[in-house]
Parts: C-alpha cells; sequence; structure tokens
C-alpha cells in the first residue's frame, strides 16, 4: 500500500535499539514531512559518521584522524590509565573532570554466554600499550555486575605481575543519595567496603 | 499493608477480574480449571514479580491477548498506592502510582506475601532442587535484595559452566571462579540468616502439629565444604566463605572440567527436613510431611510478621483438600487467629469454613470470570 522507498526506511528504523514497528513509521512520515533540507542533512550526518569516525589505535576510543584528542592532549597524565568497557563509560567518568590520565576502552566485558573471551576485547592491545608507555597505575572502571567484576579481576592477574599497580573503582552509596533509599545490595557492599575515619 | 483491590486483565485464562478483598478471608470457589488458581498467581506475580509455576513470562499473557496487567491497591503504612505489573512480547514492566518504577526496591517497598501451594507439600519428598527453589522463595521474601544477588550467582555459574565445557584457557576461568565465589559468599550468607531467624519458629511449630514426641529439625546443608572446625559454615563471614569456595573449586576443577558442569557451591546444597534425628524424606508418615511444610510457612509468616512489624499477605491454593482433618482445622484457626488477609482458593467452601468469619469475601470462579457471592 505505501510506496516501497517509505516501507525500506521503515525497515531501517526499525532496526535500531528501542525502536518498534510504530515508531519507525511516525519517524519515517515525520522525515516526510520535514523540509527535504532536514532530510538530506540527517543523511549527510549518518555517511559522514561512518567515513569518518574510526577507533582510536592507541586508546580505542572514538577518533577523527589518527589519534583521539585525549590520546593527544599533552596536558593529560600518561602514568594513570583507566579501563573502561564502552565509550559511554568513557564519556561519563570525563564529565566528572576529576580524571586527568588517560583511557583504555575494552568495548566489552568477558562473557562466556555471550561468546566473549579475551581475544575479542581489547585487552592484547592493552598489554602493548603497556610496554612502551610510562603507566605505573591501572584503575579498572568496569560495571558492578557479574560480568564486569569477572573481567576486572581477569585484568587484575593479567596486570599485577606485569609490576603495575591495579585499582578498582569503589561501590557504594550514590552521592546526594538517601540511605533509606539505596536498594540493600548497595548498601551491603557499602557496608563491606567502609572506611575508618 | 492490606490489599484494598486487585485489578487483573488477560492473565493466564481471566480476561477481566476485579476484585475488593476481605480485610480478613477472601475466599476462591470454584472446580479445577476455572481459573482459582490463575487469580491467586495474579497476585502473587504482583506481589513478587514471580509466577508461582515454571514457563516463559508469555505464558501468563491470556492466549490472544497482546499484554497482561495486574494492579493492586495497597494501604502501606497508612499511604495508598496502586502497583502494577505489565506482561508484553516476553518482557515485564513495572509500575508504581501509574509511573515506570524507577528500581525493583522502590516497587516493593513494603510488599510482602507468603504463598503456601499442593506443590510445596511435595517439598520433603521431593530433589534438593525442589528444597532450595522453596528457600530461595523464603529468602526472597524476607531480603528483597536476594532476587539480584540470586540472579547474579546463578549468572556467574551458567559463564563458568560454559568456560568449563570450552576447555578456557586457566587465567579465564581463574576471573569467573572469583567472581562466582564472591556471588556464591553472599548468596549463603542469606540463606543462612534466613535459617537462622526460621528454625527455631519452625520446630515450634511443628510441636504443635507433628503429633509426635520427635522433634523436627530444619538445617542447611552446604555440600562439599571442607571448612576447618575451628570456623564451621555457621559462624565464617562472608569473606572467609567466598575464599574457601574458591579453594574448593579449585580443588574439584580436574573432576569438574571433565563433565563440564560446577560441583560445589549454594547450587548443590541443600535443607536437611529430620524428625528425631532421621530423614523425615525416609521415615516420616505422609501427614508428617506436610507438618513439615506446614510448620515452615507457620514460621515464615511469624518471622516476617517480626521482621517487618506487620504481617504479610497470606495466598493458599487449594491447600486444604491435600491436608487431613485435623491439620487443617490447625491451620484454619491458625489463619482466623493471626488476623492476617488471606487469599484462599478451594474446591470445596466447606473446607476452609472454620477460616472464615462475618466479613469474610466469597468469591466464585467459574470459566475465567470472577463473581462476588452472597453479601
Amino acid at each position: 500500500m505505501t510506496p516501497a522507498p517509505l516501507n525500506r526506511l521503515v525497515a531501517q528504523l526499525a532496526k535500531l535499539p528501542g525502536i518498534g514497528e510504530k515508531t519507525a513509521q511516525r519517524l519515517a512520515f515525520h522525515l516526510l514531512r520535514s523540509p527535504p533540507e532536514y532530510a538530506l542533512e540527517l543523511s549527510g550526518a549518518i555517511q559522514e559518521v561512518v567515513a569518518q569516525v574510526r577507533l582510536c589505535p592507541r586508546c580505542f576510543s572514538l577518533a577523527e584522524g589518527a589519534l583521539c584528542p585525549l590520546c593527544t592532549d599533552a596536558r593529560r597524565e600518561d602514568r594513570v590509565l583507566c579501563v573502561v568497557e564502552g565509550v559511554a563509560d568513557l564519556l561519563a567518568i570525563e564529565r566528572t573532570r576529576e580524571f586527568k590520565g588517560r583511557y583504555h576502552v575494552l568495548h566489552g566485558v568477558l562473557s562466556p554466554l555471550e561468546g566473549v573471551g579475551p581475544d575479542q576485547l581489547r585487552i592484547r592491545e592493552l598489554i602493548t600499550r603497556l610496554g612502551d608507555s610510562p603507566v605505573e597505575e591501572i584503575i579498572v572502571a568496569t560495571n558492578p555486575d557479574v560480568e564486569g567484576e569477572a573481567t576486572a579481576l581477569y585484568l587484575m592477574r593479567l596486570l599485577k605481575p606485569m609490576g603495575v599497580k591495579v585499582s578498582r573503582i569503589a561501590q557504594g552509596i550514590p552521592m546526594g543519595g538517601d540511605l533509606e533509599y539505596a536498594d540493600q545490595a548497595t548498601l551491603a557492599r557499602a557496608l563491606q567496603g567502609r572506611r575508618e575515619l | 499493608m492490606r490489599l484494598l483491590r486487585l485489578t487483573v486483565k488477560d492473565f493466564r485464562n481471566l480476561s477481566e477480574v476485579e476484585v475488593e478483598p476481605s480485610v480478613h478471608a477472601t475466599i476462591a470457589v470454584g472446580q479445577n480449571g476455572q481459573g482459582k488458581t490463575n487469580l491467586l498467581e495474579a497476585l502473587y506475580y504482583l506481589c513478587t514479580l514471580k509466577p508461582l509455576r515454571a514457563g516463559r513470562l508469555q505464558e501468563l499473557v491470556r492466549f490472544g491477548a497482546g499484554q497482561a496487567t495486574v494492579t493492586g491497591r495497597f494501604l502501606l503504612r497508612g499511604a495508598e498506592r496502586v502497583i502494577s505489573v505489565q506482561v508484553q512480547d516476553g518482557a515485564r514492566s513495572v509500575f508504581v502510582d501509574g509511573k515506570k518504577a524507577a528500581s525493583l526496591e522502590e516497587y516493593f517497598g513494603g510488599v510482602a506475601v507468603v504463598a503456601f501451594t499442593p506443590d510445596d507439600l511435595h517439598v520433603v519428598k521431593g530433589g534438593p532442587d525442589g528444597r532450595r527453589a522453596f528457600l530461595d522463595r523464603a529468602v526472597f521474601n524476607r531480603f528483597p535484595a536476594y532476587l539480584k544477588e540470586g540472579r547474579a550467582y546463578a549468572r556467574a555459574l551458567k559463564n563458568r559452566n560454559k568456560l568449563l565445557k570450552d576447555q578456557a584457557e586457566p587465567a579465564y576461568l581463574a576471573a569467573y571462579d572469583e567472581a562466582l565465589a564472591q556471588a556464591g559468599a553472599r548468596v549463603w550468607t542469606r540463606r543462612r540468616a534466613l535459617m537462622e531467624e526460621l528454625s527455631g519458629r519452625a520446630a515450634a511449630a511443628f510441636e504443635r502439629i507433628g503429633r509426635t514426641a520427635d522433634p523436627a529439625t530444619f538445617r542447611y546443608v552446604p555440600h562439599g565444604l571442607k571448612l576447618p572446625p575451628e570456623c564451621p559454615f555457621g559462624a565464617a563471614d562472608e569473606g572467609a566463605l567466598s575464599a574457601h569456595l574458591l579453594q574448593r573449586l579449585g580443588a574439584r576443577l580436574p573432576r569438574d572440567g571433565e563433565r563440564g558442569y560446577t560441583s560445589v557451591g549454594p547450587h548443590a546444597d541443600d535443607v536437611a527436613l529430620e524428625l528425631g534425628g532421621r530423614s523425615a524424606r525416609d521415615y516420616a508418615s505422609q501427614g508428617q510431611q506436610r507438618a513439615f511444610v506446614l510448620a515452615w510457612k507457620v514460621a515464615e509468616i511469624e518471622n516476617l510478621s517480626a521482621a517487618l512489624g506487620h504481617l504479610p499477605l497470606l495466598l493458599l491454593d487449594d491447600v486444604s483438600s491435600e491436608l487431613d482433618p485435623e491439620r487443617n482445622a490447625y491451620l484454619m484457626a491458625y489463619l482466623s487467629h493471626s488476623g492476617a488477609q488471606v487469599v484462599l482458593t478451594t474446591t470445596d467452601g466447606s473446607l476452609v469454613r472454620a477460616a472464615a468469619g462475618e466479613d469474610t469475601a466469597w468469591l466464585s470462579v467459574r470459566g475465567g470470570a470472577v463473581r462476588a457471592e452472597g453479601s
């Protein structure tokens, strides 16, 4: 009933995460109704992203050109390296403006059930990187779930023998959060990880 | 807490049901296959987000319908709250007062329920997996965070078993050994904490209904541990349990590696039920075995009420027909004296009349429709 190009667009949009058939249809109609420039700009932006955004060959974050801005920034410390699961985690830590070191993005966690092993992650690249840079401490900032924890433990066993200090981000009550509303698993962890004043 | 109103839409065979339960007993009467248990399960699912019967989530949705919805209006600590769960496309969403709940803790906040079904009565005779599931339900009722913790352990276990089957490199396996040991120690401390609270109460309840001089014992039995005598299972802290599990995983690795299966940990444990020091499974009569389960449930109700400061909501699915008259009479008297809010189902109203009072809400269930009776 609807023209084939429209059907193709709906089918492509519906493949996006969180987008169902109905939403895809609504988006497609919206594009059709908008001024043609908008649709062209959107498709141009998509093409540019695909053509120009690459993984940084050093930290495997996103880069345009050779190295990413975080790797080339001379003001950042080479001695501390923060290992994260994905680019979104890197951005979250960057937003704190607390961390002045460099990053390494694993692009996933060790998950046997999903068929993701050490070879599927950027772990070998991390080891190689340590060989030729003056890193003294590695902060493992994977998520505190089973897979993130196992990945952190794997990295710790791998990196400790290389003579580098390995630390894990702390877990506990969120800032500004009420104890009353903290979930029990978090609260239990926070109690375990208590420190003397 | 009190349930003020229950609304069920397209849940199993119930297309549209609206129930105004009594403050005390609400009794649903109907023949088998009409939807009594489904009504009870809808309420249980609302309160725990776990189906009473195993199976895929999508099976909860009435055949031909798009989604199932169960909504309950509760009085919780003096405030009215509406909690609601929706199942669609094999996934569930939960709502508090019409808004998507931010966390399960927010969703559960104060709702507690104890269910008793005929399947529970076979727990003594059945295998250890049934007893673990039975125990875990009680642990979850007492410590809602256990939902997450139990799942984390199950996930770590599945991952490790996959690594064993794949004969993964030792360093990779070691990482999951440690993750499994941490998650396992947490499961142990939770189960142990519950058993400490419950076993005394259960033994006391059994004394009242067992009709035997032999004492009943309820004991958690961790499988395959070799803890030193100066640091037994009951006294070891979570760190020590985690370290010991890690060590046991290592010791059993040659055999487990061959079988592709982890043979030690909370998933291999059992609850020992003994009568006068002998296994209730082998030596207790059928009536006594049922008394074990009944005593456990009574203990669970008393324990929750002591821990929460109010009685949990009780759900009993056609239990009376499975108990002998004397034990059924005990249960009915217990329910009516406890003052708890109870929802019962039965095929025969006369069996549960002793639990009923002036204010009982009688419902009749027929072909997926629920109707208020009498008053």
